[in-house]
Formats: C-alpha cells, sequence, structure tokens
C-alpha cells in the first residue's frame, strides 16, 4: 500500500486498485466531520485491514466507498476516491449501481438479517449474477450452485432451495459471501464479518475468505476491531480513531513497531502480546462524541503523553519508515518523550 | 397446508357458537314480544295462542336455542315475518350485491391506498410523503355519508354521469352494473385506502431500513427492484392480513352507503329487518356476517401462511 496522495500524483507505476484521498463525511449539520480526511489505497489482491473502535467512523467509510450510505443525512464533505482509475464519487448513481455487486461487493456483520428472508438463497444470489450478467436463469443457477460449494456449505445442491431462516449463523454468511464473490469482484469489503458469530465459525470463516481471497486475487478491505483478525489475514493496517486515520502501514510494522498512542494501547490491551506489554495497559476515557470533538488531536484527551501542541494542533500522518505513517507529533515516541516515560 | 386449514377450521367452531350464543340471547332481551308483532291487529288469545305454539315461544329459552341453532345446521334460517320469504333466501339475494361492492372498494383501496402507501414511505420526509398523509387522514375523518351525498350531488345530479341509486346484477348488465356500483365503491374504497396507505407506508419504512434491504442495494439492484421486490415482499405481511380483515369488514359496515345509494345489499336488509322486528333475519344477517368476518380471518391466515416461508416450511 502506498498513501493515497502518493498515488494520485504518480501514474508511472502501476496505480492501485482503490485509492482513498483525504476522504470526508459529515452528518447533517453535525459540527465536525465523523470521517476527517482519511485516505489508503488496496491493491489487487492485496488485504487492507481497517481497524478502530465502534463509532471510529471504519464502517461509515466502507459504506460511503459502495455507494451505500444513506445520503441525506450523510454527506461527502470533501475528498476523492478512485477506483480501477473511475472517480467514484462524481459517477452517476446508474453507473455507481453497474460497479455494485459485480466489481465491488460487500459482506456485511449481520449475516441473520442480511438476507432476505422471504426468497431462497439460490434466488438471492442469482440474482445478483442476472443483474450484471447477460447469462440465463438456469446459468444462474448454475453459477449459484457453484458458489455455494466454493463457500464449502454441505449439501449445496440441497440447500440451493432453502430460506434463509433454515440456516445458521456461519452458514449464512458463507451464502453471503458467496453472493458478493458471485460475480468476481475486484474488491471485496467485508465489515466485521465475524464479529457476530461464534468463536469457532469465526475462525471458520476468516479461513475460508483467506483461501477464496487467494484463489481469485481479489482486494479485500476488511473492517474489523479485532487485533486477532489482522493479524491472521492482514497485509496492510490503517488504525483509525475518531474518523482519522492514526496510523497505518505494513501489518509487521503495526505489530512489531506501533507509534501512534492509540496504536499502542491497542496493543497493550491485548492479552500475551509479549514484550511491549509494559508501556500500557488501557486507553482511559471514551471515545469523543461528534459534538465534542477536540479540534487539535482527536486522541489527545486520553493520550497519556499529551502536550500543549496536542490540543491546538491536529498532527499529519508522517513517515516512521517506507511505507509506515503515524499522526501523533512525539512519534516515534522512543526519541521525542524519552523524558515522559 | 390442509391440516393448517383444518385446525383453523376448528378453531372458528367455539367462535362461530359464540356469536350464535350473543346473537340469540341479545335479542331475547330486546323489548316487543315477536308474537305480538305477528298476530298483528287481531291479538286474539287463539291467534297467540298458535303462534306461540307454532314458532316455540312457550319452550324454556334453552330449547327454543336448540331448535334455531339445529335449524340453521340443516340450512334453516327461518321465514323473514315481513316477506315471508325463507331467511337463506333473502341472505342468498342481498349477499352477491354487497360481496360485489365490497370486492370493488377493495380494489379501489389497493390501487390507491397501496402504491400511496410505498411512494410516501420511499420519499419520507418530502413534499410527497406529506401530501400523501395529509389525503390520506381527510380520507378518513371525511364520513363516507356526507362524501356519498356530495358526490350524488355533483357526479349525478349537476354533471348526470352516473345514477344516483340502483342495482344492476353485473350478470345481466355488467356496464349497468359497474355504474350503479362504482360511485358506492368509491366512497367506501377512499376510507379503506386511507388506512391502508397509512399501513403500508409504515410496513414499508421498517423494511426499508432492513439490512437485507440494504444487501439488495450492495448487489447493484436498480432502486425499482429494491422498493418492489426486497422491500415491499416483506411489507406484504401486514397489508394482506389487514385488507382481509377489510374486506371482513366491508360485508357488515356497507349499511350507510348502501342506505345512501339505496343498493339492495346485506346492509339494508339488516336495516329494515330490524325496523320491522323481522328476527329471524336480524338474526341470520348477523350470524351469517360473523362466519364471514371469521372466513375472511381464515383467509388472511392462509394468505399469511403462504407468503411467509418461516412459517410454511416450519409445518
Amino acid at each position: 500500500m502506498s498513501e493515497g496522495t502518493d498515488s494520485r500524483s504518480g501514474g508511472s507505476k502501476n496505480p492501485s486498485l482503490l485509492t482513498v484521498d483525504n476522504l470526508a463525511i459529515r452528518f447533517g449539520n453535525a459540527p465536525a466531520n465523523t470521517v476527517d480526511g482519511i485516505s489508503f489505497a488496496v491493491d489487487r489482491g492485496e488485504t487492507l485491514c481497517i481497524v478502530g473502535e465502534s463509532g471510529c467512523g471504519k464502517s461509515i467509510s466502507a459504506l460511503a466507498l459502495m455507494g451505500l450510505l444513506p445520503m441525506p443525512p450523510a454527506k461527502i464533505a470533501g475528498g476523492r476516491v478512485s477506483f480501477d482509475q473511475r472517480d467514484l464519487l462524481t459517477l452517476p448513481a446508474k453507473a455507481r449501481a453497474d460497479l455494485r455487486g459485480d466489481r465491488m461487493a460487500m459482506i456485511f456483520q449481520e449475516p441473520m438479517t442480511s438476507l432476505n428472508p422471504a426468497f431462497r438463497i439460490g434466488d438471492q444470489i442469482a440474482e445478483g449474477v442476472l443483474r450484471h450478467r447477460a447469462i440465463s436463469q438456469a446459468d444462474a443457477r448454475r453459477r449459484a450452485l457453484q458458489m455455494l460449494d466454493r463457500v464449502k456449505i454441505p449439501a449445496a445442491a440441497e440447500r440451493l432451495d432453502d430460506y434463509p431462516h433454515q440456516l445458521s449463523g456461519g452458514m449464512r454468511q458463507r451464502v453471503m459471501i458467496a453472493m458478493a464473490l458471485a460475480n468476481d469482484p475486484d474488491l471485496l469489503i467485508a465489515d466485521e464479518p465475524t464479529t457476530a458469530l461464534d468463536v469457532t465459525i469465526q475462525a471458520q470463516i476468516l479461513e475460508l475468505m483467506k483461501t477464496l481471497q487467494e484463489e481469485t486475487g481479489t482486494a479485500l478491505i476488511m473492517i474489523t476491531h479485532d487485533l486477532g483478525v489482522v493479524a491472521e489475514i492482514a497485509d496492510q493496517v490503517a488504525v483509525m480513531y475518531a474518523g482519522r486515520i492514526v496510523e497505518q502501514g505494513p501489518v509487521e510494522a503495526i505489530f512489531d513497531d506501533p507509534q501512534h498512542p492509540y496504536t499502542i494501547g491497542l496493543m497493550s490491551s491485548l492479552p500475551s502480546l509479549g514484550e511491549r506489554q509494559s508501556r500500557l495497559t488501557t486507553i482511559s476515557g471514551m471515545v469523543p462524541t461528534i459534538e465534542t470533538m477536540p479540534s487539535g488531536c482527536r486522541f489527545a484527551p486520553r493520550c497519556p503523553f499529551v502536550r500543549e501542541t496536542c490540543i491546538t494542533r491536529a498532527p499529519e500522518l508522517t513517515s516512521m519508515s517506507p511505507g509506515h505513517l503515524a499522526a501523533c507529533h512525539f512519534a516515534p515516541l522512543e526519541t521525542h518523550m524519552v523524558e515522559a516515560v | 397446508m390442509l391440516s393448517f386449514i383444518a385446525r383453523r377450521l376448528a378453531i372458528a367452531i367455539p367462535t362461530i357458537f359464540l356469536v350464535s350464543v350473543f346473537v340469540f340471547f341479545l335479542q331475547k332481551l330486546l323489548p316487543g314480544d315477536p308474537a305480538l308483532v305477528l298476530a298483528g291487529e287481531e291479538r286474539d288469545p287463539e291467534t297467540l295462542a298458535f303462534i306461540r305454539e307454532k314458532y316455540h315461544l312457550n319452550e324454556p329459552i334453552l330449547t327454543q336455542y336448540f331448535y334455531w341453532v339445529s335449524g340453521m345446521l340443516k340450512g334453516d334460517f327461518g321465514i323473514s315475518l315481513r316477506t315471508n320469504q325463507p331467511v337463506l333466501e333473502l341472505i342468498g339475494e342481498k349477499l352477491p350485491v354487497t360481496i360485489q361492492l365490497a370486492v370493488m372498494a377493495m380494489i379501489i383501496a389497493m390501487i390507491i391506498g397501496i402504491p400511496a402507501g410505498i411512494l410516501s414511505a420511499v420519499r419520507k420526509g418530502t413534499a410527497v410523503d406529506y401530501t400523501a398523509n395529509i389525503i390520506a387522514l381527510s380520507g378518513l375523518s371525511i364520513p363516507n355519508f356526507w362524501l356519498g351525498i356530495m358526490l350524488i350531488m355533483l357526479v349525478s345530479v349537476h354533471l348526470g354521469w352516473l345514477p344516483a341509486s340502483g342495482y344492476e346484477s353485473p350478470f345481466v348488465d355488467p356496464l349497468r352494473s359497474l355504474e350503479t356500483m362504482i360511485m358506492p365503491a368509491f366512497v367506501l374504497g377512499t376510507a379503506l385506502a386511507a388506512t391502508l396507505m397509512r399501513h403500508t407506508r409504515s410496513a414499508m419504512l421498517g423494511v426499508l431500513r432492513t439490512d437485507y434491504v440494504r444487501t439488495a442495494r450492495a448487489k447493484g439492484l436498480q432502486e425499482k427492484v429494491v422498493v418492489l421486490k426486497h422491500a415491499f415482499r416483506n411489507a406484504l405481511l401486514p397489508i394482506v392480513t389487514l385488507s382481509a380483515l377489510l374486506f371482513g369488514e366491508l360485508l357488515a359496515g356497507a349499511v350507510l352507503t348502501e342506505q345512501i345509494f339505496t343498493i339492495p345489499g346485506f346492509g339494508k336488509l339488516i336495516v329494515d329487518a330490524v325496523f320491522t322486528r323481522d328476527y329471524a333475519v336480524v338474526q341470520g344477517v348477523v350470524m351469517c356476517t360473523a362466519v364471514g368476518f371469521i372466513l375472511m380471518n381464515l383467509v388472511a391466515d392462509v394468505l399469511y401462511f403462504l407468503l411467509n416461508p418461516r412459517m410454511r416450511t416450519a409445518l
């Protein structure tokens, strides 16, 4: 992954599949942006994990990328999103819908409620294929069956005519994955796909997604608050806090050498992470609401290393090492904060 | 499916029994002696005694009830005191008229109410939504009889487009039948359309917020397909149930409208029967209405069952 601004100005090397540049989203007349200038890029076949607490704007960003954010009340307050070199945000609604479910697909957090209870699952999968491909009903049904097989639903042929309520949560999430991948999308956005599932099922679904991604070469944006999931599948990680990306980089860099106090806090609140555990154990306080959003660094009210500058001025993402960025005035902490520790 | 219907029918039996008890005993509580009404001017003790004997009026009340119920089970609802026709025959004449009126009213209600409800849900908070709501509220607030009279004055008296009253069987002269029925059906239908619109709107609003509607959008489906297939199909459950119940009410509730347009239907039959103390007719009509209402309930249940895969596959 390269930072959005880099790949936009570039063009010499292969441009990324998806480039998000300074995207900002605001709700109604809120005093601050809910998502405030996030930038990232995803290459084909790559997995980007967006990590953060609930309410940090990660789901909203994902819905905005898909064009599924209800607008109003939400509005795009700024930025650009380019997908396969097309400017998504200025694309007419029709062209956007043509991409949706075809080139880019999404699966959601709640498998229990994400399938339409009134239709057979085979028909629900076939419907998406028929929408985007000029094929017959019978071929679409064959494709649905093939997809159910690929997501490893046992006795897929019999399951094709099942209604969602006849399936368990894990099975339903498999159906959602089958539906999302039925048209071989270039990009799959998964919004906490395992959060609502039992732990054992979580591992299975994650494993399945990993396998399918390797098979199809789909780029994956995985939204999660679970660092275990990140460690399992991420190539790149973006850590979000209160609508901003506070740190991003390759998964090894984020896990081995977190630089933003928030990321460090997240890592430390994971049990048995080893050597760095001594730095912080919990992050005190709460995520600010949109009404109480600090004007400087949004993490300042909870940051153990907070200084005058943090309250007045928002930090920019700056490079720590190649590809590893952190938005903290005092990153890397080791050099700036020796006296504080 | 059949066992489901059989079970629902079995549940209906005690309900019908209770209704019969109410109908019979409430009527007995009414002041006035039917024998006196029947005897007319004469009223000599012998005639009265003969009448009481003939209609079992001297027997204990439970025995009378038993005679009445067993008669009905044999298809004998008694004889109208007023016209001397068998009650069943009278009902057989009038019921089709009311059913025709109810069907036409229901069609009008659905044609107006359901699309208006969908539209105002999809355009929630816009001028379309407010306009539809205001019209619906007016529809609910305007009394049937007033709208009926106004329509007669405008359409029949001033414009002379449609007959103000009367009835023709659709099997004899379909066009004429439509002409006589369209105004009363419209009067009944618009009031129901308002109810249907409000329920459709709230059902659609609930469904449009669901995750599976978002999934449908995520598939790139056209908004038309999202709303009319994915959302409406699920909003249909409460709408169908409500429609069946409204239809049941129409069978009994068209009294005023039938009076205004002088349509020889069920409503008019019962009003005339009550005024002339034609007990057998009142009892027969009320029983029929109750059974009709229970049947419509059953229809609602069956439709609900057919539309809801969760129930269908549970059997």
